[in-house]
């Protein structure tokens, strides 16, 4: 495979392609008759995804960005078309490719209105995704960041419930308070490093391997920066925004809000805000207030999610619960923590994935989704209910399947660092269990004693398609976690010793003061 | 490098090409219009005679640029400089686009009167004799050139009570700011003994100045900031910006803005950058007052237009950031700005100007409820020109909020770029609903839209391609920037910080 992949120079442009992919194929979406729209648009994400695979055999495990290029774009003022993948990108790029083609396919019949507009904006949807997760270069970054944007807005304003507008709006303001914040503070770093290198640059590197210059200002640009990351996970309190936008966007919408753009933000400080300003991140005071709220988001999103009527708002707020471990895992400080937080990532990614799928399907049914309008549907649609059940047990961690590896590992991880922290946070996932089996016994299990849903329909070869592949990765996931482990070991060792490292500089410079 | 020698009327001649061909041929126009205005195949031929010749000094001023014209010694009343031309440019650049929106308009408005077009011209000369002011009498010239014929411009529709208001309370305010700015002038005089810029500049080098020169640079401030409607001062902006014809609002809020703050930014850089304490704490005020207001008063305007004009002093605020940092950079900072607002502003003006009737006053969100599915192209063009306006990644809009952001950000300033970015943040909750209204809500059978209210091919085009220069820019804003930053090194010769790398 490897030696396929260097015939085709597939290191030179694979991550260009993944960009400029979905970027190009806006067009014919948009130029062709409304009923084949989809199918290109189906065509186009599988292209984009068996493109990506090239990836897994093409990235070598180890430290460090791999794939690079870097070509001038605004050369005068330091800006760079750059992009790179390293151990912690690469996993990121291939949930985001792989979830491509099931949100295409999931909305064959959920989309009925401009069917065009909307598959063009899914994919411009991806080409942020995408470039948010291989940009290496501060200014590229925020503008696939700010990207991010406008495709889910106008996915939510426009397809999305009843109460769409507001969501939309919502969203798009807090989620721009944050960025807009992260580019002052980006242009202030940029400019105290070009006072010791003597050159404007934007490239990561740069400002990584300089990061010391920013001096007294690592607290203020930490914070902004944390705040654009922290309002994306999100962490509580800054949460709100997230039940609204998930529970009014139409189902593919959701899939890649919870699946994808949640981790943008974990990513973020993965990338970016933890190794720019180890001594601040790490910092008695910043860490004790991380761990806290990520403990907070765990067990409150969980309680929260525990009395929700909606079925999607249930698992809006589990996400809530399950971010905070990432943000736990963060901040363990050790590396089995940092590929705990990673695999959440990706678990979260593939489970909640699937339960939107599963809610969407649900809803285009009964066109509800309240959990006490169903009852006793797994003598109805058994299918349904085996996946159904499968993904939430996922979902809450079972040992056998995707859920368990990440949680087992952060809080493995933290608990030598925080023991009160991780203790509490363990009960979460009990909570997790008892949100989730009590609400798949209101909707499977109990009696079916509403008349509306013994007509329910099985799912149809079309969802399974979209289903099992996802089913698959948890399982594989769960019993052989392994390949995923190494391939993301050496990006979190580096991350821990890095910061840790940094993080004690700066603590003797304070003490030499 | 072509050294010009401005001691012999030929020299002159050659470096006020672009303002002699512009004043002579709107005299040729308005000879052409004494015999020809009576119908309105009369007021497209003025229409489009006004169109040449804003082309033909385009092509004069780019000739300028390019031959890189310098004065032979110290340039006594016009600078020739490329940040005259590149000031030139935009303002020339918003005039045709202006002009192109007035052909239609004026028709569907029942107001083709052709003189209008020949106004236009003026102003326009006004406008660049303002921006190209290398001495403070000429500043006065250039104003009152360009005030007066827009006075009557915004007054033009004589059938709409809300143009005469604009027109008076313009003229009022107007008169009122060039009082300020002519008492500031003799007090500079007074102070230094000539009114050139540089020599101002050279005879202030020295200490901070006498408080005749303090007084004289309060007035100059007070007078500019009217004219570019800075808060406390932008009073008059919003009935006048509403109540105007639709493309002359277009020329006021980018042609007049464009010439008032390269005009504020040469005189504070040339002639006061001694007293560099003095006014970076006041523009820094107003700065910051005109962003707040600008931004919060636009958050409640239910109609279209106004909410532009108050968005437009919002605007004002943010360029007024550029000015404070007073660098090469900053200097740079607001040619590209302009250029940016400009080209958004313009375009958004006339594609309102195509959606209603009766001076748009009427236009609300509601009216263009479900413009996206009717009028698809137009709905687009408008929801970048809001993301534009709002600043948002990919548009020249973005490119020219960073790129001011970069200029208060290398003076190690923090708290303007905060502000200046909080208040964009506000600024979505204007914009973004527009987008919204055109796409997300269902439309209404009786909408002022229903009628055909198209402007023509013409405005489309110039609409079409300001929209398309917009995406061009915000994607590859390399040469933007290189030509920016370029041209603000011909006024601010000290290296900024970190002189961005020549």
């Amino acid at each position: 495979m490897t030696g396929f992949l260097a015939s085709i120079g597939y290191g030179q442009w694979a991550l260009h392609a993944l960009i400029l992919l979905p970027l190009i194929g806006i067009i014919p979406v948009l130029l062709v008759p409304v009923a084949a729209a989809k199918r290109v648009a189906l065509v186009i994400t599988v292209a984009e995804f068996v493109i990506s695979l090239g990836l897994w055999w093409a990235w070598q495990p180890a430290a460090g960005m791999q794939l690079v290029t870097s070509l001038p774009w605004i050369p005068r003022l330091g800006v760079s078309y750059a992009v790179g993948l390293d151990g912690i990108s690469l996993f990121m790029v291939l949930l985001s490719t792989g979830l491509m083609p099931l949100a295409v396919l999931s909305s064959y019949t959920y989309i009925t209105k401009y069917e065009r507009p909307y598959y063009a904006l899914l994919l411009a949807q991806a080409v942020g995704m995408i470039g948010c997760f291989i940009a290496t270069d501060l200014f590229l970054f925020y503008v696939f960041f700010e990207l991010l944007l406008i495709p889910m807005y106008f996915l939510i304003g426009i397809w999305g419930g009843a109460n769409r507008l507001y969501a939309a709006i919502k969203f798009f303001v807090y989620t721009m308070l944050g960025s807009l914040l992260m580019l002052v503070a980006i242009l202030v770093m940029v400019w105290k490093v070009a006072a010791v290198t003597g050159q404007l640059s934007f490239s990561y590197a740069t400002l990584l391997a300089n990061a010391g210059a920013v001096g007294g200002a690592a607290p203020w640009l930490f914070a902004a920066f944390a705040l654009a990351f922290a309002i994306k996970v999100p962490i509580f309190p800054l949460h709100t925004w997230l039940p609204d936008a998930h529970v009014e966007a139409p189902t593919a919408g959701s899939v890649l809000l919870a699946s994808v753009l949640l981790k943008v933000g974990t990513y973020g400080f993965l990338r970016f805000a933890v190794p720019f300003f180890p001594s601040v991140a790490l910092s008695p005071t910043v860490t004790a207030l991380m761990v806290t709220l990520a403990v907070v988001g765990i067990i409150y999103g969980a309680l929260v999610a525990l009395v929700q009527p909606d079925f999607k708002k249930l698992v809006a707020y589990s996400s809530v619960s399950h971010l905070g471990f990432v943000m736990l895992g963060i901040w363990s400080g050790t590396v089995q923590g940092v590929q705990g937080a990673l695999m959440v990532m990706i678990s979260h990614g593939l489970s909640t994935g699937a339960l939107f799928f599963l809610i969407g399907m649900m809803y285009e049914r009964r066109h509800t989704r309240d959990i006490a309008a169903y009852g006793g549907i797994a003598r109805v649609v058994p299918v349904f209910g085996i996946l159904l059940t499968v993904v939430a047990l996922s979902s809450i961690g079972l040992p056998g399947l995707n859920g368990f590896v990440g949680e087992f590992l952060v809080l493995l991880g933290s608990f030598g660092s925080h023991p009160g922290a991780t203790t509490i946070a363990t009960t979460g996932v009990i909570f997790a269990a008892a949100y989730l089996l009590w609400a798949i016994q209101r909707i499977l299990f109990n009696r079916l004693d509403r008349p509306e849903n013994e007509g329910m329909l099985d799912l149809n070869p079309r969802e399974l398609v979209v289903l099992i592949p996802l089913v698959a990765g948890i399982v594989w996931l769960g019993l052989y976690p392994g390949p995923v482990l190494r391939r993301m070991e050496p990006s979190a060792r580096q991350f821990v010793e890095t910061t840790a490292a940094g993080h004690a500089a700066g603590a003797m410079a304070e003490a030499g003061q | 490098m072509t050294s010009i020698d401005l001691a012999t009327p030929g020299g002159v001649t050659l470096a006020l090409l672009p303002e002699v061909v512009l004043s002579a041929w709107s005299l040729v126009v308005l000879l052409v219009v004494a015999w020809r205005h009576r119908t309105e195949a009369d007021a497209r031929l003025a229409g489009w005679l006004s169109f040449v010749g804003l082309v033909t000094a385009g092509a004069a001023q780019l000739w300028l640029w390019l031959i890189h014209a310098t004065p032979a010694g110290l340039p006594q009343m016009v600078a020739l400089d490329a940040f005259r031309f590149a000031g030139n440019a935009i303002i020339l650049l918003m005039a045709a686009i202006s002009v192109l929106l007035s052909l239609g308009y004026l028709e569907r408005e029942r107001m083709a009167v052709p003189e209008y077009y020949p106004l236009m011209l003026m102003a326009t000369v006004g406008m660049m004799f303002l921006a190209g002011a290398e001495d403070l009498i000429v500043v006065f010239l250039g104003l009152e050139v360009m005030s007066i014929a827009v006075y009557v411009l915004a007054g033009f529709n004589r059938r709409s009570i809300f143009s005469a208001e604009a027109a008076l309370k313009y003229f009022l305010i107007g008169a009122f700011a060039s009082g300020f700015l002519l008492y500031g002038i003799a007090l500079v005089y007074g102070a230094t003994g000539t009114t050139n810029l540089t020599l101002i500049g050279a005879t202030l080098a020295s200490g901070a100045g006498p408080l005749m020169a303090r007084l004289g640079l309060g007035l100059l401030l007070i007078g500019f900031a009217f004219k570019v409607a800075a808060v406390p001062f932008h009073m008059w902006a919003p009935d006048v910006y509403d109540g105007a014809p639709t493309p002359v609002t277009g020329l006021m809020a980018t042609g007049v803005k464009a010439a008032g703050f390269v005009a504020l930014t040469r005189v504070l850089v040339e002639a006061f950058p001694s007293m560099l304490s003095l006014w970076q704490p006041v523009i820094a005020i107003l700065a910051i007052a005109t962003m707040i207001v600008g931004n919060l008063v636009a958050l409640s305007q239910r109609n279209i237009k106004r909410m532009l004009a108050y968005s437009s002093v919002a605007h004002a605020g943010y360029l007024l950031v550029a000015v404070w940092a007073g660098t090469r950079f900053a200097a740079g900072s607001v040619l590209l700005y302009l250029l940016a607002y400009g080209l958004t502003t313009v375009a958004s003006f006339g594609i309102l100007a195509s959606l209603g009737q009766d001076g748009e006053r009427t236009v609300g969100n509601d009216d263009i409820a479900g413009l996206g599915s009717r009028r698809p192209w137009t709905a687009l063009a408008l929801s970048i020109c809001m993301l534009s306006l709002l600043g948002f990644p990919g548009t020249f809009g973005f490119i020219g909020k960073w790129y001011i952001l970069q200029a208060a950000v290398s003076r190690q300033q923090m708290i303007l770029p905060v502000i200046l970015v909080l208040t964009s943040v506000i600024s979505a909750g204007y914009y973004l609903p527009v987008v919204m209204a055109m796409y997300m809500k269902p439309g209404r059978a009786e909408s002022v839209l229903a009628a055909g209210s198209r402007l023509g091919r013409f405005a489309g085009v110039a609409v079409a391609v300001s929209v398309a220069a917009v995406i061009l820019f915000g994607v590859w804003p390399a040469p933007a920037i290189d030509g920016g930053l370029r041209s603000g090194g011909t006024l601010v010769e000290a290296p900024a910080p970190l002189a961005a790398q020549e």
